[in-house]
């Protein structure tokens, strides 16, 4: 093993090779032997028809859902041999969804910390770092309120920093702009680039808007469940 | 924030269904403590029979019931009894019904006893304080119960016709035996003479030497008397007792188990509505990187609260209740003071706590078990 290619396998961050999933006992054929490489600190965008498995995959990656056949691997984990992904989950990757999924019993402060509660973290460790992250996302004047109160665009922000909050070398953005005005979408599709420069985080997100897809280094179209195009950003 | 506080919180967040299951729990809370903490009373109250000064064992004519008034058995065995081996001291003792004059009926059992004795042998009745003084031998003199004398309303000095005779209370007694406060204590020769028993009398009570051995003595004085006198120990009585307390405490325990049962059926479908409506927050959970295990632990923690909640409001419903009960009912309420015991307590909310686990298990199992990507899929 010569130290080339121990330098490229750990850049590889994510590594997917014939990767199938179906439902409805193989009648949808969700993923359909996709194979896929991203490096680490790559933003990459994931674009194509509704249905075509763009969501399938992120779950994938982020360990969400298990596949049929094929081999994945994520931050060194091989997500189809490892019994409990929770860890995982838990360290590895922060998930912003379409609909920001906020507990709504709880302030944003406290939806911040729900992530935390699985790591050693004593409760004062757990709000300062909330409170940062949350000042970084500008809601630092809304910490105590519930999610209900807040606007579209603030509840993501919301969303962003629970996403952030354990440090995840990856960031997997499933429609994060999908239920926003355009003009909100730009400032959290901003923030998340933003983020992903400061903080030298991998991102990935799903959109179906060809506009929104063409912010990120690398476009990967994927149709019928297979990776149809990959392009990176030419200039 | 932390974990419990999450744990507690989140019970209330549909504050109405959670309302409900607590009421449905803590009516049988409140039923058990109800119950125990009145069974506790009677015990308590039925124990103080066996007291030390009070005779062991009760000689009777055989065949008599229980509550007879008759006077059957001749006054002469008395000190025949006395003489036997191992017996201390005999007191004869003439049980009568009687009306009071205003033709009330007073005594919780419905009936008022009025008992005929030497007065100098009353401690052999576990009858030691006397508020006033005891009555003279051959006097228009009484001694009332303590329940009686609530129930008529009368205290020391007053008077009261029984036999067509007025009498004057010497004093109020409490002996802790719920039978004998309900009643009144005269003079035996009085007695005889206004209900035409002379030389009569309904029983005998015996004390038995320090060192004797009750048991023997009892059967000793039954041999000596064949067919004709009959004996019972105070600890056969007491006996007879706890068998009766045995019937009420297997009932509770029928209630306790009933309650468990409602109780948790009732958890078990109030955690399944709050963890359907909660899918997509548990798929967040896990795509946040929850375990399995701190979910069923949610769940489960919360089903806990409400029912420790019930154990709560269940207990002071129950307390309340039955003081309020005793307050209210004139009869009962002189003759049973409620017993506060730990273990009560401690049952009541061992109950509450069952009933958690029992109907949170299996709606913190099938949250726990929900398919992260299905959860998030959810509407
Ligand atoms: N949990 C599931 N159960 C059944 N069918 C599913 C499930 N998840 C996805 N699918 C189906 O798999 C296909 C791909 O879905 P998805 O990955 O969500 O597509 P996209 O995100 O590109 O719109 C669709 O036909 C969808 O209906
Ligand atoms: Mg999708």
């Amino acid at each position: 093993m010569n130290n080339e290619t121990n330098k490229d396998s750990r850049k590889i961050l994510i590594d997917i090779k014939n990767l199938k999933k179906s439902y409805e006992n193989g009648q949808i054929k969700a993923l359909n032997g996709l194979d896929l490489e991203i490096q680490r600190g790559e933003f990459v965008s994931i674009i194509g028809p509704s249905g075509s498995g763009k969501s399938t995959l992120l779950n994938m990656i982020g360990a969400l859902d298990v596949a049929d056949e094929g081999s994945i691997n994520v931050a060194g984990i091989d997500l189809l041999n490892t019994k409990d992904l929770s860890k995982f989950r838990s360290e590895e990757v922060g998930f912003v969804f379409q609909l920001h999924n906020l507990i709504p019993n709880l302030s944003v402060l406290e939806n911040v910390q729900i992530p935390m509660l699985e790591t050693s973290l004593s409760s004062k460790e757990m709000e300062e770092r909330a409170c940062k992250l949350l000042k970084s996302v500008d809601l630092e004047d809304k910490i105590n309120q519930k999610p209900t109160k807040l606007s579209g665009g603030e509840r993501q922000r919301v969303a962003i920093a629970r996403a952030l909050v354990n440090h995840p070398s990856i960031i997997l953005a499933d429609e994060p702009t999908g239920s926003l005005d355009s003009k909100t979408g730009d400032i959290i599709l901003d923030l998340l680039k933003d983020i992903h420069q400061k903080e030298n985080v991998t991102l990935v997100m799903v959109t179906h808007e060809p506009y929104v897809a063409q912010m990120a280094d690398r476009t990967i179209t994927v149709r019928d469940g297979k990776i149809q195009e990959d392009t990176m950003k030419s200039n | 924030m932390n974990y419990w506080g999450l744990i507690i919180k989140n019970p209330f967040r549909n504050k109405t269904r959670s309302a409900l299951a607590i009421v449905g729990i803590a009516i049988g809370i409140a039923t058990i403590v109800a119950l125990g903490l009145v069974t506790s009373g009677l015990e308590a109250s039925t124990e103080t029979t066996l007291k030390a000064g009070a005779s062991e064992i009760t000689v009777s004519q055989t065949g008599s019931s229980n509550f007879d008034t008759s006077g059957s058995i001749d006054e002469n065995r008395i000190s025949d009894i006395e003489k036997l081996k191992g017996v201390n001291q005999t007191a004869g003792i003439l049980r009568a019904s009687a009306d009071v004059s205003d033709g009330s009926n007073m005594a919780p059992g419905g009936g008022f006893f009025v008992n005929g004795i030497d007065p100098s042998q009353l401690s052999l009745m576990g009858i030691e304080s006397i508020n006033g003084s005891k009555f003279e031998n051959g006097s228009y003199e009484l001694i009332l119960g303590k329940t009686a004398a609530e129930n008529l309303n009368k205290s020391v000095g007053d008077t009261i016709t029984i036999f067509g005779k007025e009498f004057t209370i010497s004093g109020i007694f409490e002996s802790g035996n719920i039978i004998q406060d309900g009643g009144a204590f005269v003079s035996l020769n009085v007695l005889q003479n206004i209900t035409s028993n002379e030389n009569k009398i309904t029983y005998i009570a015996v004390k038995v030497d320090n060192n004797a051995n009750v048991t023997r003595v009892s059967e000793e004085i039954a041999d000596a008397y064949p067919n004709e006198l009959s004996t019972t120990t105070a600890a056969d009585q007491a006996g007879k007792i706890n068998d009766a307390m045995g019937y009420i405490d297997t009932a509770t325990w029928a209630i306790s188990l009933l309650a468990i049962i409602i109780g948790g059926v009732g958890v078990v479908n109030t955690m399944i509505m709050s963890v359907y409506e909660r899918t997509r927050e548990i798929g967040v959970l896990k795509a946040v990187g929850w375990r399995s295990r701190r979910i069923l632990g949610m769940i489960l923690g919360e089903a806990i609260v409400l029912t420790l909640v019930a154990g709560i409001a269940g207990t002071i419903v129950g307390v309340v209740g039955v003081n309020v009960l005793l307050a209210f009912s004139s009869s009962f309420g002189s003759v049973i003071e409620p017993v506060y015991s730990t273990e009560l307590f401690v049952r009541a909310f061992g109950i509450a706590f069952l009933v958690g686990i029992i109907g949170g298990i299996y709606p913190a199992y099938r949250a726990s078990k929900l398919a992260p990507t299905e959860a998030l899929r959810y509407e």
